[in-house]
C-alpha cells in the first residue's frame, strides 16, 4: 500500500527562532535603558580600533561595554579592557556570525543595568552577521576605503540593512589613490536610508560627528526607552 | 557559512510541525528564498543533506523556491526588478525605493506521511 503523503502549511520564517530570542534581548536592554549598537565590517576594516578612539572620546561622557565576537582569541577584548571597559569576549569557534542566543548567555555573567550603551563588535564577515538579529537598536556597517569601493554593490544586504555607514581609513584614501566618492555613492545606491559618515579611527579625522551621532543616538534612545517604561 | 546554521534551522521547524501533526516522516520541505538574502540555495542544498540527518527530516528533499527581488518607488509607484550592482534609488525622482520582495527565508510547507 502508498503511504499518503498529506500536505501541511508552515508559513515560518526560518530564522524564528532567533528573532524571539532578540525580541527579549531588546526588551531587556529596553527595560534596562541602554542603547545597544551592533557593530559589522569586514575582517580588519578597523572597528576595535574605532572602538578604542570611541571610548577615548566619550570618556567622562557614557558609560560604555563592549561585547567582542571573535573566531578565536580574546584580543580584542583585551585592547578593550586595556582602557579600563568592561569587555566580554565571546568565542565563536568556527561560527561566522554572532547570534542571539550568544548574546543573551553572556548576559547571564556581563551586567548592564550600569550602561549607557553596549556595543556588540560582530565577527569581521561582511555576509552572515546581517542575517542575525541580536537585538540591537542601532547597525553600524564600517568599510575602509582599502577595501575598494565596489563592496557596498559586492555585499548589498549588509549595507542595505545599516542605520550608519561609517567609511573607515580615510588617510589611506590619497595615498592609496582609492575613491572616496565613488564608495560613498555606492552606499549611498544600497543604502539610500542610512547616514555615512567618513572618519579616520587612527588619526581622529572626521571623528567629533561620528562622536556627536552616538551621543545624540543614546540621549534619544534614553529618553525613549524612558517613555516606554512609564507607559508598560 | 551560515548555511549550515539556517539547514539547521529548517529542519528543526519541520520536525516540530511534523510531531505537532504525528507525521512519521518529512517527504518534502519546500522553502520560499528570496534573492536579496545572503544564502546560496547550492550550499543549503549541500547544508540540509547534512543537517537531516539522523532525524525525522532524514528521507525530506528540500525544493527552493527563488522569489526574485522586486522594489517599488513610493512616489512614482514604479516597480522593477534591479538588475546588475543593485541601486535603490528611483531613477526617475530620485527617492529611496522599497523592497516588495526578495528577502523571503520562509518555511511554505512540508510534505508528511
Ligand atoms: N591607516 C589606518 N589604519 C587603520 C585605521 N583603523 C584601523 N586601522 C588598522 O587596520 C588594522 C585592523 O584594525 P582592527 O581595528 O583590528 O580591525 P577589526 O575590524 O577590529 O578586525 P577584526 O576584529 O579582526 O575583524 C589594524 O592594523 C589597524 O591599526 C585607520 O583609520 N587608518
Ligand atoms: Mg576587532
Ligand atoms: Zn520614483
Amino acid at each position: 500500500m502508498e503511504p499518503v503523503i498529506e500536505r501541511i502549511s508552515v508559513k515560518t520564517n526560518v530564522l524564528n527562532a532567533n528573532q524571539q530570542t532578540a525580541l527579549a534581548n531588546r526588551e531587556l536592554f529596553h527595560k534596562e535603558g541602554l542603547l545597544v549598537m551592533n557593530l559589522m565590517s569586514a575582517p580588519g576594516a578597523g572597528k576595535t580600533t574605532l572602538l578604542e578612539a570611541t571610548i577615548c572620546a566619550l570618556q567622562g561622557k557614557l558609560r560604555v561595554a563592549v561585547i567582542e565576537g571573535d573566531l578565536q582569541t580574546d584580543l580584542d577584548a583585551q585592547r578593550i579592557e586595556a582602557l579600563g571597559v568592561r569587555a566580554f569576549q565571546i568565542t565563536t569557534g568556527t561560527v561566522c556570525h554572532l547570534d542571539a542566543r550568544m548574546i543573551s548567555r553572556a548576559l547571564e555573567s556581563f551586567p548592564i543595568s550600569d550602561l549607557d550603551l553596549l556595543v556588540i563588535e560582530n565577527v569581521g564577515n561582511l555576509i552572515c552577521p546581517s542575517s542575525f538579529d541580536l537585538g540591537e537598536s542601532l547597525r553600524v556597517v564600517v568599510c575602509s576605503v582599502a577595501e575598494g569601493p565596489e563592496k557596498p554593490k559586492k555585499y548589498p544586504v549588509m549595507f542595505n540593512k545599516a542605520d550608519l555607514v561609517l567609511i573607515n581609513k580615510v588617510d589611506l584614501a590619497e595615498p592609496s589613490g582609492a575613491d572616496l566618492q565613488e564608495l560613498m555613492n555606492n552606499v549611498a545606491e544600497v543604502s539610500p536610508n542610512a547616514t555615512i559618515l567618513a572618519l579616520s579611527a587612527r588619526t581622529g579625522e572626521g571623528m567629533p560627528p561620528w562622536i556627536n551621532w552616538l551621543q545624540y543616538a543614546v540621549d534619544s534612545h534614553a529618553s525613549s526607552s524612558r517613555m516606554l517604561n512609564v507607559s508598560l | 557559512m551560515h548555511e549550515i546554521a539556517i539547514a539547521e534551522s529548517i529542519v528543526q521547524i519541520a520536525e516540530e510541525k511534523a510531531r505537532s501533526q504525528n507525521a512519521r516522516s518529512v517527504r518534502v520541505v519546500k522553502l520560499r528564498l528570496g534573492t536579496f538574502t545572503t544564502i546560496v540555495a547550492e550550499a543549503l542544498q549541500f547544508a540540509f543533506e547534512i543537517a537531516q540527518q539522523g532525524t525525522s527530516c532524514s528521507e525530506a528533499q528540500l525544493e527552493i523556491e527563488i522569489v526574485p527581488m522586486i522594489v517599488r518607488c513610493v512616489v512614482c509607484e514604479e516597480s522593477s526588478e534591479p538588475v546588475r550592482g543593485i541601486c535603490l534609488i528611483c531613477g526617475q525622482c530620485g527617492f529611496p525605493l522599497q523592497i516588495v520582495s526578495g528577502e523571503e527565508l520562509q518555511i511554505d510547507y512540508i510534505e508528511v506521511d
